[in-house]
């Protein structure tokens, strides 16, 4: 793990980052190389880091809301509907059915702008600048939809304890409905495009291998993980919100390389389609917050677990509570700090620029693995 | 079938310490409450179970600090909660990074939070903040570290609780379908 | 595979992508060129926060309760009110937005009780220094009337 500097050996140290591109972010890495290849790398964490878990100490169970569209910026939706979650569990409030079908449907547009978001810049990466600006379009309309019902952007902070802050509008029903049309038709372009593409595939095959043996032992979850062949989402494992009344796959790839990733990611979009699509048509009736939930929320004394999954794996947040109105301590477990935290081990041995594929591969999103 | 089987492999090591949980309300389904020595062990039972380390955390408590370390299973729902506890003014417990590589670093978090020293870490110097970090900002004040009792369900209801309580409350929306599933 | 095969589809995948982005084309543009043109935005857009004024009346809609202040995860409202002599009702005197912690969270509108604060379309913001985003909202107010 530590990188010991010796001078008197022929290496090269080279730190990637904090600001190359492919990190996007603030992330540093030394490398240790030997000409072309990597005999040691070190990720070096905490440019970017915030201390939200204090924070949370610090500021009532309401005014924690904000915060969660801020640890990861790219998927803001799932991370509220984690905080939620476990305040609903630890409090008994029970949103109404209303309120949980559009919690799913925006988390899921959510994923599917993080995913785009994703396969664009991983193409960015790898030398592509082309299917970056298509995707971008593409996510432009996701953005334009959910700003529509949530007023912000990027940075969401829509649920409620109890249920969503507005209801959703027909516009955005059937702008979803046109949306999805459109990206069915794009999905296949992407895939003429970059992942049949020669240069692409050669990149990305067979590169960053994640045996599912070290995926176990570094707590990798995600598209990471379901790219080694293990079939694990907590949407399925452990159905939370609505997840159980839909019908969706979960797609898995065996090849444990960045192309397994990768693919698993581009599949999992055509899932994220098809829950919205049924979750639209099974959208029942009524209000969108639960009847009677208290101006100031304050949990019973006690601690509870609730995990979601996000576009980038198993996120969960531990809260304990002491009675009063500031929880005593929240613990986010982030999905991207458990992926990183494996790089060092993979991209031993291998060429300089495959580690930048294999990081790109596991779509890292550093404020979330700072926190 | 999971869950039944990871109780036996834990309760024939732990007999006295493990204690089932009620899923619905708190989010995960056994609880395992050890001395500082025995987390290596556990960390053992819970690799050749399949389990994965989700985290390792903490919680600032007076007179004892206490350890947590979340598993999960990927084949299932089964969560299983590790606590330790190690005394605050010079907490100290030994490492899981030899069985769970994943822990490495979520170990050394919790040394920069929280001054914890883990036995034979590997490399534990701080993560997250910076190098010449001499504070750790999840230590509270001592006016407002609270003692065990005070962040604990209040036992009367555990007792009453785990049967009956499920019909009389509304039970909350998440776990409800957790458990049915 | 032999070399003449590995240059074969090289080629084939480099024309299926030419395909793709030669038909790019001679498709409409999508890009709005900002400053000239811009697209309306959204009403439910949250800007920064504005007073409401009462319109029968024309004052504000405040009450001064100052829960806005008070449930402001940033701590960005500060808000100064003095009661008139032989009025009913406070006034506002000031109402200070310190706009460069504000996180548009919207918790301040949610939580205002006398419905007197909305957000604002307001999204032209830039500015030489930290000074000019400390708002004073009833300054603002008045010198949009």
């Amino acid at each position: 793990m530590k990188i010991e500097r010796n001078l008197e050996e022929h290496s090269l140290y080279l730190n990637m980052g904090p600001q190359h591109p492919s990190t996007h972010g603030v992330l540093r890495v030394i490398l240790k190389l030997d000409g072309e290849y990597i005999e040691e790398a070190e990720p070096v964490l905490g440019y970017i880091h915030r201390m939200h878990e204090k924070m949370g100490e610090n500021r009532t169970y309401a005014q924690y809301l904000p915060n969660m569209g801020r640890v990861d910026y790219l998927s803001a939706l799932s991370y509220n509907q984690c905080y939620v979650g476990a305040v609903e569990r630890l409090t008994g409030i029970a949103p109404p059915p209303r309120a949980e079908y559009i919690r799913v449907i925006t988390t899921e547009l959510n994923r599917l702008s993080s995913h785009l978001l994703w396969f664009g810049a991983y193409v960015l990466d790898l030398g592509g600048f082309t299917p970056f600006l298509y995707s971008f379009d593409d996510r432009e309309h996701i953005l334009d939809l959910l700003e529509s019902i949530t007023g912000s952007r990027l940075t969401y902070c829509y649920f409620r304890f109890g249920g969503v802050s507005k209801d959703i509008t027909d516009d955005f029903i059937t702008g979803t409905r046109a949306f999805i049309k459109r990206l069915r038709m794009h999905l296949p372009m992407y895939e003429t495009l970059v992942t049949k593409n020669v240069i692409f595939i050669n990149r990305v095959k067979e590169v960053g291998i994640i045996t599912p043996e070290a995926a176990r032992r570094y707590g990798v979850t995600g598209p990471a993980l379901r790219g080694s062949g293990i079939k694990y989402d907590v949407r399925k494992n452990e159905p939370y919100s609505i997840y159980p009344e839909v019908d969706f796959d979960i797609p898995v790839q065996d090849g444990c390389d960045a192309l397994s990733r990768y693919i698993v990611r581009m599949l999992e979009m055509e899932q994220s389609m098809r829950i919205i699509e049924q979750a639209l048509d099974k959208l029942p009736e009524g209000p969108v917050m639960a009847p009677k939930v208290p101006k100031k929320v304050k949990p019973p004394k006690g601690d509870c677990y609730f995990a979601v999954e996000t576009a980038r794996g198993d996120f969960g947040i531990y809260i304990v509570s002491d009675g009063t109105e500031t929880a005593y301590r929240i613990k986010l477990r982030t999905p991207g700090f458990s992926n990183l935290s494996i790089f060092a081990e993979i991209s031993r041995g291998t060429l300089l620029q495959d580690a930048i594929s294999t990081m790109g591969s596991l779509d890292l999103v550093i404020p979330e693995i700072d926190r | 079938m999971l869950l039944s089987k990871t109780k036996t492999a834990i309760e024939s090591i732990f007999p006295l310490e493990i204690k089932e949980a009620d899923y619905a309300r708190v989010g995960y389904h056994l609880e395992v409450i050890l001395d500082a020595e025995k987390v290596v062990s556990l960390a053992k039972v819970m690799m050749a179970q399949g389990f994965y380390l989700e985290d390792v955390t903490a919680i600032d408590l007076n007179p004892d600090m206490e350890v947590i370390y979340h598993y999960a299973h990927t084949e299932g729902c089964c969560r299983v909660t590790g606590r330790a506890y190690t005394p605050r003014h010079a907490p100290e417990v030994p490492t899981i990074a030899g069985i769970y590589s994943g822990a490495n670093w979520h170990e050394r978090e919790t040394h920069d939070f929280f001054g914890i020293t883990f036995k034979d870490h590997p490399y534990l110097v701080p993560l997250l903040l910076p190098e010449d970090a001499d504070f750790h900002p999840l230590v509270k004040e001592d006016g407002k570290v609270k003692q065990l009792k005070d962040i604990k369900r209040a036992e009367v209801k555990e007792q009453a609780g785990a049967p009956a309580a499920g019909e009389g409350k509304p039970a909350p929306a998440g776990g409800e379908k957790g458990e049915k599933a | 595979m032999s070399y003449f095969g590995e240059i074969y589809t090289g080629a084939v995948s480099l024309i299926a992508g030419l395909g793709v982005t030669g038909k790019a084309l001679f498709q409409p543009t999508v890009t709005v060129q900002y400053p000239w043109e811009t697209i309306d935005i959204t009403p439910t857009f949250r800007g920064h926060i504005e007073l409401v004024t009462d319109e029968e009346t024309g004052n504000f809609k405040c009450i001064c309760c100052g829960l806005c202040q008070l449930n402001c995860p940033s701590h960005c409202i500060s808000i100064k009110s003095s009661k008139p002599e032989g009025a009913k009702k406070k006034a506002l005197d000031s109402y200070m937005l310190n706009f460069t912690t504000c996180s548009l969270c919207g918790t301040c509108v949610e939580g205002c009780p006398a419905d007197a604060i909305k957000f604002s379309d307001d999204y032209n913001l830039a500015g030489f220094s930290r000074e000019e985003f400390y708002f004073d909202l009833v300054k603002r107010a008045r010198e949009e009337k």
